[in-house]
């Protein structure tokens, strides 16, 4: 050990450019090379172990995965006059590296950028379609309880001609050319919220009560109609039940008031004289005892002897 | 070990012998490796450096997860479970991810704390989440859980930088879309059909990016109305209840009188024909009589004549009151009748 001292310091700088001249690159990256702060050949997207010359040259390493942005949610008129909150995001890539480390460098440029763009990209188209096609995706046939009441506030028109996801197609075709040129890729744009601002949304539950309301009165007066339908036919039943009892029992008393009439007539009509002596003598024998009180003349079929004895 | 564990906790340290020997005969060893010669410190901490660096290498995968190796950045290979060992740290990289747990997120509520009794926290407090747009233009809340795995951990570590806030904010556009293509009354009422559509668009949504995340189920919580509306809504149920009551009412008055209505018109019609069997059955007993008679008259018609008035006379006159015989000549009876009816005033 003659010289330790400058083998060590040999030994130390040697190691230093060793770990300085290569470098990894994760599968979620990709890497722009610069040198004095000038990028020097192709981007590298490889994945895995790379070289590069120490202290020269350096490694600037950019996202090669998807990445998000959220926007803001921002106070939205449409062309119905509807003030809504819209919340949309959408998802990115850095598909040319070069061009967004020159343009944008890092990724919180990039995220204020997005924000101008896709921002005024959803004001304008929002602002250009009516509500419904921010909310429906198509026009299929839904089924509604009661029909719905309308007022000023909530405009409504029902039918579709783009959609949700076409809007937010277009917002993403609207927003594409400028980003192109930093390097980004919008990979999607979608509508995360939706809804109306304070005031509106007030509207809109009150319009939703009456609605509730107006199908609760129409169960109630279901519910009358149906127990009166069912009076009316109890009441038509009961009617017709008696007066059937009524005519076949008169029927049949009728039906057997002739028998009996026809039966006395035939008997009694051998000989109507001695019938209504037999008839006369049963009155009498039939009338109520005590408080009548008789006058018989002695010429009389009873008292004629009593006289005729007479002197 | 094992001898701690047949010594118990309480007895003494009687460390046996042979490790006494074992450790002095390992120092000894030692010693003559290295010899008589001078073993610098510095060479031994390196040693140790270097054994430390290797250990990094050793990992273990657990049964439900697979462990993903990345060599300087790039992809290497997927291990499975078990004790693994890699190029040490530095060179070869390992993320463990769970792919046979089920994970879930939910949107519109928080469970507080699982359980037997599972807790939630206030689903109001999360109104923002899960307050939404029909078809018909009216507000919803819907609250819903999504329950994934990780299907392609290979995917899921690197197409998509955090894959959880794109999962969150995949579903809450993916289930408002499809609310938003369903009228108020179909959120309320159809929540399975709404689940599996929105299971469906989240998936396509995934795959199309490369989350490597699969859906189990996605579940819809109870669906509502915004709170200011419910009591209206409450009153629509209450009036299908009072529909339904009075409806009830009606058909219950209705089989209780109309039975009896039929049971009564019977009884009429009954004592009709009690009627007739009588006035029939009279009237050929009143006939029987009379021919019986008539047919004595005819013999002898005379005497049956006279006999019949006499015993009618018989028989009548003792039952009578008063009985007057009084003369054709006499003229004024008037007076005689008033006779006895002055004496019994008095």
């Amino acid at each position: 050990m003659k010289h330790p001292v400058p083998l060590t310091i040999v030994g130390i700088v040697l190691l230093l450019a060793a770990a300085g001249s290569f470098y990894s690159v994760d599968e979620t990256e990709q890497v722009v090379i610069t040198q004095f702060g000038r990028p020097v050949g192709a981007p590298i997207r490889e994945a895995g172990l790379h070289f590069k010359i120490p202290f020269i040259q350096t490694v600037n390493r950019f996202n090669k995965n998807i990445l998000e942005w959220d926007g803001d949610p921002s106070q939205i008129p449409t062309l119905d006059k509807t003030f809504i909150w819209v919340d949309i995001f959408a998802r990115w890539r850095i598909v040319d590296p070069l061009q967004f480390f020159l343009k944008v460098n890092n990724e919180a440029v990039a995220q204020a950028q997005l924000d101008a763009i896709l921002n005024a990209a959803t004001r304008n188209l929002i602002q250009a379609h009516h509500l419904i096609e921010a909310v429906r995706n198509s026009n299929r046939a839904m089924e509604i309880v009661a029909g719905p009441i309308r007022e000023e506030a909530v405009p409504y028109v029902t039918t579709v001609t783009y959609g949700r996801e076409k809007l937010t197609r277009m917002i993403l075709e609207n927003a594409q050319p400028k980003l192109q040129e930093l390097g980004i890729q919008l990979v999607d744009v979608r509508i995360k919220r939706i809804m109306y601002i304070q005031d509106v949304q007030k509207k809109v539950f009150e319009r939703m009560i009456a609605e509730r309301n107006q199908i609760a009165e129409k169960y109630r007066s279901e519910g009358k109609g149906e127990s009166q339908k069912i009076e009316g036919k109890m009441q038509r039943e009961l009617k017709t039940i008696r007066a059937e009892a009524y005519r076949r029992s008169q029927e049949i008393q009728g039906k057997a008031d002739a028998e009996a009439a026809r039966i006395y007539a035939e008997a009694y009509g051998r000989d109507p004289e001695f019938y209504s002596f037999v008839k006369t003598l049963d009155l009498y024998k039939n009338l109520p005892e005590k408080e009548i009180e008789i006058v018989l003349g002695t010429e009389s079929d009873l008292f004629k002897y009593l006289k005729q004895t007479n002197p | 070990m094992s001898s701690d564990f047949r010594r118990g906790p309480w007895g003494k340290d009687p460390r046996p012998p042979e490790i006494d020997q074992f450790m002095r005969a390992a120092q000894d060893r030692i010693r003559r490796t290295f010899g008589g010669r001078r073993f610098p410190a510095g060479w031994a901490l390196v040693l140790i450096a270097v054994a430390l660096w290797l250990a990094t290498g050793i990992y273990q995968v657990n049964q439900d997860e697979v462990g993903v190796v990345q060599r300087f950045g790039k992809y290497s290979r997927t291990v499975k479970p078990g004790l693994n060992w890699k190029l040490p740290s530095g060179i070869e990289k390992v993320t463990k991810v769970g792919i046979q747990r089920i994970y879930q997120e939910e949107f519109g509520m928080r469970t507080l704390r699982a359980g037997v009794r599972t807790e939630y926290a206030p689903e109001r407090q999360y109104e923002h989440e899960s307050l939404m747009l029909t078809g018909d233009l009216n507000c919803a809340l819907v609250p819903w859980v999504v329950r994934f795995r990780i299907g392609d951990p290979i995917r899921f570590l690197f197409r998509v930088r955090n894959v959880r806030d794109t999962l969150r904010h995949l579903s809450e556009a993916t289930m408002r879309q499809v609310v938003g293509d369903h009228s108020l009354d179909e959120v309320l009422n159809k929540r399975e059909i709404i689940a599996d559509l929105a299971q469906k668009e989240l998936q396509a949504a995934l795959d199309q990016t490369e989350s490597g995340l699969v859906i189990t189920t996605i579940e819809l919580g109870r669906t509502n109305v915004p709170e200011p509306v419910q009591p209206s809504f409450n009153e629509v149920n209450a009036a299908i209840q009072e529909k339904e009551k009075l409806i009830y009412e009606a058909q219950g008055s209705y089989n209780r009188v109309i039975p009896e209505a039929r049971g009564q018109a019977e009884k009429v019609i009954q004592e009709a024909e009690g009627y007739a069997v009588d006035r029939v059955k009279s009237a050929e007993g009143d006939v029987a009589r009379f021919l019986a008679l008539y047919e004595e008259y005819v013999k002898a018609k005379e005497v049956t004549r006279r006999r019949l008035y006499l015993e009618t006379m018989q028989s009548m006159l003792p039952r009578l009151g008063r009985k007057f015989v009084i003369d054709p000549d006499q003229k004024s009876v008037l007076p005689l009748l008033d006779l006895g009816k002055k004496g019994e005033q008095k």
